[in-house]
């Protein structure tokens, strides 16, 4: 059911820009509906999944 | 014949590391023949920590020519590849993917995801393991790394 994928943003220059990633880390869920900047803790994901499922 | 990325100092530390591993894991390693400036190198980065260890094993597809595998494990780039439980011959999938080359901070990251898997453990929470058995529609996450 989930899906975790590393994009390496310089390859992929195109993506990175549609996702508006202007610092890494950053956590892109289901295209878009949410967005995790930098490293956060584990219940941060959590909550920020669970927004993007709304 | 072409010089190794990685020297022996950082085989050493990797096979260390590797005294961790459990089970066996299949790396799926998608590449393109055009446009894929950094395909050579993923798959020789793969190659060289693989061998590391026989529990590892490294197998080579290409994004074109194996389409349908490449689809029916969501890898839609190059080089893009899939870390996989093999379990009675059989591929498991916990879902971890990676789109360009595991370099730099990404090494760790290869490494560490190697581990997990091998272990059959994400090593999340409880609370994150209740709420992920929960789910009912799909999670992508995709997280946007640069190597340096």
């Amino acid at each position: 059911m989930v899906i975790s994928e590393m994009v390496e943003a310089s390859e992929f220059p195109e993506l990175a820009m549609q996702f508006n990633v202007s610092g890494v880390p950053q956590t892109t869920i289901n295209a878009g509906a949410s967005t995790l900047v930098g490293a956060a803790p584990e219940e941060h994901l959590v909550a920020e999944i669970a927004q993007a499922l709304k | 014949m072409t010089d190794k990325l990685l020297n022996d100092e950082i085989i050493a530390q990797v096979r260390d590391v590797f005294d961790g591993l459990q089970d066996e894991v299949e790396v799926m390693f998608f590449g393109r023949q055009n446009d894929c400036d950094y395909c050579d190198d993923t798959r020789q980065l793969l190659s060289e920590v693989i061998g590391v260890s026989d529990k590892l094993s490294l197998n080579e597809y290409d994004l074109e020519e194996d389409a349908a595998l490449a689809q029916q494990f969501g890898v839609d780039k190059a080089p893009g590849f899939v870390m996989v439980g093999r379990q009675d011959g059989q591929r498991v999938d916990y879902g971890v993917r990676f789109s360009g080359i595991p370099a730099g901070h990404e090494f760790s990251t290869l490494i560490h995801s190697l581990i997990l898997v091998s272990g059959r453990d994400s090593r999340l929470n409880d609370q994150t393991r209740a709420f992920l058995a929960g789910l009912t529609e799909p999670v992508h996450l995709q997280v946007f790394v640069t190597p340096t």
